[in-house]
């Protein structure tokens, strides 16, 4: 196992921006990290310069404790995923995962062996003599996931190894991954821009936006306490709502704050509820399996709501929005920086 | 259907009008010369036999392959080598480099004739076979083509291959060179033909007989001809045919090589 530690991490292409602006993050041996966020924002970048693949202009990386900057990617004892497989065309699937072990002298009979014990984890013993293009989407993940895996390399880097497969077969991979981080105990680096991934996966998520790290913590730590507003809006699904304390009727008098309400934390109310509420009208409805995403526009902005579809029976076009102040997450209106809740909120 | 049936005929046609010198030539190669200016028929293999014996036409063949083959060797060992290194490595000067071989595609073969043979005269090896091999060697367009087709390769196979524990020259041996076998080969038959067919270089540089290619033998035959004032033709088709012969025989054995598609299902 083996930790990896970056230092104010810079990078520019040659004759483009900067495209990491003093990135820093410590990752703990055996830790499963998320780095998400939007394309171009400089994840594959961060992950590259791990790998070696690009070569730091400015920082320092630690792999293991010791210095990495200087090392060539075959000296790093990392193995990489990358988002579209790059498979060897020309290889047999047996020879794609057992190609690292030759280089690295492995005997034969060995590295048969192995490659065999790691296509059978994966399911691809049936197909260890085909050839990549004879192979499905999926299956050709299995491969890139089976090529670094045989190496027992103490960190594994992922460009977005999932997000050519379909749906379901993406849901049923992220388990898997999962569960190949416990049975290895590897340190792995996981970047993606999918937030759900970030949220199920890790156990800690770096979030990223241009070349910035915003925010290094746990999911839950990420999705309850995020460090600006957006972190708050890039995770979680519908996207949070963000309301102008001056618009809300219970803090009128706070200034240059906004409210986050998370959309399962607002209750849609066909007459006007008890508590603190927003009148508006229904725009759209969609039923996404245990929850119904109700879409409103009000007098405080367009809001989105999710319901419990059970509670909900059939909606009028005027709806009140119920909500609780205790529940929002307050950020400063023009740093975007999350803030202690203004006194008023608070004392309702 | 009709017109498919049309196409493929008229393709045939067309590919028999292409052939029919060809095939006119190895006809003729077995008739013997009174038939042929007779207009009798009568065939042999005579003129094959006083080709190879009579006029040395073996030793020529086994020079042409030599030389041939070396240059094709040899050079697409350079080539490959240096498509790589511009395709895929920045360097200090590698652009201006890059631009000095594309460069040496613009440069008449004549005009460098007579600086090699210089060149060749001063470091005595006129009359070698080094001499035969050396000047052809490095093909700029082998080097351009090569790296336009390596480009074509996602990097992201080279840098699998790193993070896999290769060395470049590794990269190079069993990554790129495997998925460009295509290239390479046809690169490869190119040359080779390219060398076989070349005239002028093994005419300036060689004057002793040993080591004459087949074309020079086969210009020679004109001239030392036997018979006042008519050619042999039989007996000059009879060594077109064997200078031929080789060059189709590589093209069949290469042709079914040149496939396209290898890198299907290397990246998605
Ligand atoms: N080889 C390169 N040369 C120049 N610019 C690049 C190169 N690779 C990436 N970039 C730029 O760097 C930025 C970050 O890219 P990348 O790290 O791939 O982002 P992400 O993986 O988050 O989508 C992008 O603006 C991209 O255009
Ligand atoms: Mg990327």
């Amino acid at each position: 196992m083996t930790g990896i530690a970056l230092r104010d991490i810079r990078k520019s292409y040659p004759n483009g921006p900067q495209v990491l602006h003093g990135v820093s993050l410590d990752i703990r041996p055996g830790e499963f990290v998320v780095v998400v966020g939007p394309s171009g924002c400089g994840k594959s970048t961060l992950l590259r310069l791990i790998a070696g693949l690009e070569t730091t202009a400015e920082g320092e990386i630690e792999i293991g404790g010791q210095p990495a900057g200087h090392l060539a990617p075959q000296d790093r004892d990392i193995a990489m995923i990358f988002q579209n497989y790059a498979l060897y065309p020309h290889m047999s699937v047996r020879e794609n995962i057992a190609f690292g072990l030759e280089l690295r002298g492995m005997p034969r009979a060995e590295r048969r062996a192995r490659a065999e014990e790691v296509a059978a984890i994966l399911q691809l013993s049936p197909y260890l003599d085909r050839k990549p293009k004879a192979l499905s989407g999926g299956q050709r993940q299995r491969v890139a996931m089976g090529r670094a895996m045989a190496r027992k390399a103490g960190v594994f880097l992922m460009d977005e190894p999932l997000s050519n497969l379909d749906n379901a077969l993406r849901v049923a991979m992220r388990t898997e991954i999962k569960e190949l981080h416990r049975r290895l105990g590897a340190t792995i680096i996981y970047v993606t821009h999918d937030q759900t991934e970030a949220l199920s996966l890790a156990d800690r998520i770096a979030v990223m936006k241009g070349g910035h790290l915003q925010q290094f913590a746990t999911p839950d730590e990420i999705y309850d306490r995020p460090a600006n507003m957006f972190v708050a809006s890039f995770l979680g699904q519908p996207g949070i709502n963000f309301v102008k304390a001056e618009q809300l009727p219970d803090t009128r008098g706070v200034v240059g704050l906004t409210a986050g309400l998370r959309p399962e934390a607002l209750m849609v109310h066909a007459d006007r509820p008890e508590g603190a509420s927003i009148e508006g009208k229904v725009i759209l409805t969609e039923m996404s399996g245990a929850e119904l995403i109700v879409h409103c526009e009000t007098t405080v902005g367009r809001l989105v709501v999710a319901s419990q579809r059970r509670t909900l029976t059939a909606l009028p076009e005027r709806i009140w929005i119920g909500y609780d102040l205790d529940e929002a997450l307050w950020f400063d209106t023009t740093s975007g920086h999350r803030v202690q809740p203004p006194a008023e909120s608070r004392s309702m | 259907m009709k017109r498919e049936r049309l196409t493929a005929f008229a393709a045939l046609a067309v590919g028999l009008i292409f052939l029919s010198p060809v095939l006119y030539t190895i006809w003729m190669s077995f008739q013997t010369s009174d038939a042929y200016y007779t207009g009798r028929l009568e065939f042999t293999f005579d003129n094959y036999a006083t080709a190879l014996g009579q006029y040395d036409f073996g030793r020529y063949l086994l020079n042409s392959v030599l030389v041939s083959g070396a240059v094709t060797l040899v050079s697409l060992a350079l080539s490959v080598m240096a498509a790589f290194a511009f395709a895929r490595f920045t360097f200090p000067g590698g652009n201006l480099l890059f631009g000095a071989v594309v460069a040496t595609l613009m440069i008449p073969s004549h005009i460098s004739l007579i600086p090699n043979y210089l060149t060749l005269a001063k470091l005595g090896m006129l009359d070698s076979y080094a001499g035969l091999i050396l000047p052809a060697i490095s093909n700029g367009f082998a080097a351009f083509f090569l790296r336009q087709y390596i480009r074509g390769i996602p990097k992201a196979l080279d840098e699998a291959a790193y993070m896999d524990g290769a060395t470049p020259l590794k990269v190079l041996w069993r990554v790129i060179v495997p998925i460009a076998r295509p290239a390479i080969l046809s690169m490869g038959l190119f040359l080779f033909i390219t060398e076989w067919n070349s005239y002028i270089w093994p005419l300036v540089a060689v004057g002793e007989s040993e080591l004459y290619t087949l074309q020079v033998g086969l210009a020679r035959l004109y001239r030392i001809n036997p018979g006042e004032g008519f050619l042999d033709w039989p007996l000059i088709m009879a060594a077109s045919t064997l200078t031929l012969l080789p060059v189709l025989l590589g093209f069949v054995l290469v042709e079914r090589h040149l496939v396209r598609g290898i890198t299907m299902g290397a990246v998605k």
